[in-house]
């Protein structure tokens, strides 16, 4: 019960923050049906969008920054669980795919193709492909096999494109190293373009039998100038885990 | 650790706060962000895959053994979109790499910056140390 009440606390307070924010982009570009216009190839980070750090210079700040990101807030066996992990059990290191809201964290691009009745993201990182039906219930299909990515629902709050992701499996992580989760995760992303020609992009992370309240990540989305969506066959030469077996072998 | 007196080994006293993300796997588990090593050879061998390029120079050492070194860098889309291309890398040709050893010993690398025979310079690969390339990749928990 507390948690889902603090799930709502949460999504409230996005809610109130998006509608803040709305007020404030009415410049943004829109489709022929007045939604918000998110057609188009974004990353949230990488050398390949940024340039070299410290040496490109960075971008203006962004007109509506992402939440600061949380330490995860696992329940205290999750997180004596979490630090049993090391870099050799990240799923992406085999190339599987990683997951939401991981995947956005990615320093690849992705491209959101948008119609009135689905959203189609195709990200370049790891095949991986989401094709998210406008259902302004939110209603998941009752059939759901656990999977790595999920299944997502859309709808519009104003102009903001709420994405509803449920039907995980519980094996892929959230960030970083350990970051595990059950199949219980349900994640509430939101898309919210900006004047600046930026998505600001959140994710509320809820997962009852692993995590003590929600937790909330995020990220800047940015057009990667000159980008298309290209292939990335990650199995097609992926050396590294000898070696990192070795030297976790080592303890170096 | 082989004799390797034709490289040019400088440890840095940095504090590595911030790892750099190679998208597909922990940098720190594989390489010393600490151990840069400088390395001239001819290249012998291209592989412009993924989720990693690598490429191969023959390095004498400083009893005239040449060994083959792997140096590893971003992915192939990744160097393409920051001005690094596949034909910068021709078999034959003289490179010298900065590069991060590996840590399990064995003539691996990860490659950051590489001269080319006229002198030009690219990075193959990130920084150890460095900041992260965004505020967003990775997510540090």
């Amino acid at each position: 019960m507390r948690t889902h009440l603090a799930a709502a606390a949460a999504l409230a307070l996005f809610a109130a923050t998006s509608g803040l924010a709305q007020s404030s982009s009415n410049s943004i570009k829109r489709t022929a049906s007045g939604k918000p216009d998110l057609n188009g190839v974004w990353q949230s980070g990488g050398v390949s969008l940024y340039g070299e750090p410290g040496i490109a210079k960075p971008p203006p700040p962004p007109v509506n920054p992402a939440p600061k990101r949380e330490p995860l807030p696992y329940q205290p066996w999750a997180a004596t669980k979490s630090k049993t992990f090391t870099p050799l059990d990240d799923p992406t290191l085999r190339c599987l795919l990683p997951g939401v809201p991981r995947i956005t964290s990615m320093p690849m691009p992705f491209e959101i193709v948008q119609t009135p009745t689905q959203i189609v993201i195709t990200y370049e990182s790891f095949h991986a492909f989401r094709i998210i039906p406008i259902n302004d219930k939110l209603e998941h299909p009752d059939d759901l096999v656990p999977t790595w990515m999920g299944d997502s629902v859309a709808r519009w709050e104003g102009d903001t494109l709420v994405v509803d992701v449920t039907g995980f499996n519980d094996k892929t992580w959230l960030s970083g190293t350990g970051s595990f989760h059950s199949d219980q995760l349900h994640v509430v992303e939101r898309f919210q373009l900006n004047r600046d020609d930026t998505i600001t992009y959140t994710a509320t992370v809820t997962d009852p039998k692993v995590l003590s309240k929600p937790w909330v990540t995020g990220a800047v989305l940015r057009r990667p100038p000159n980008t298309r969506v290209e292939e990335y066959e990650c199995i097609e030469n992926n050396q590294d885990i000898p070696h990192m077996e070795k030297a976790e072998s080592k303890g170096k | 650790m082989p004799k390797l007196n034709a490289l040019l080994v400088a440890s840095f006293g940095l504090i590595l706060t911030a790892l750099p993300s190679l998208a597909h796997h922990s940098f720190a588990a594989e390489y010393d962000g600490k151990e840069l090593v400088t390395l001239t050879g001819a290249i012998t061998k291209v592989e412009w895959t993924n989720p990693h390029m690598y490429f191969y120079i023959d390095v004498k050492d400083s009893s005239g053994n040449v060994q083959n070194w792997a140096i590893e860098g971003y992915p192939p889309n990744t160097l393409k979109r920051t001005g690094f291309s596949k034909s910068d890398l021709r078999i034959g040709d003289t490179v010298t790499v900065t590069a991060y050893r590996a840590k399990d010993s064995t003539n691996r690398v990860a490659g950051r910056e590489v001269t080319f025979p006229d002198g030009s310079k690219k990075f193959a690969g990130p920084a150890a140390g460095g900041p992260p390339a965004s505020p967003a990749a990775p997510y540090a928990r």
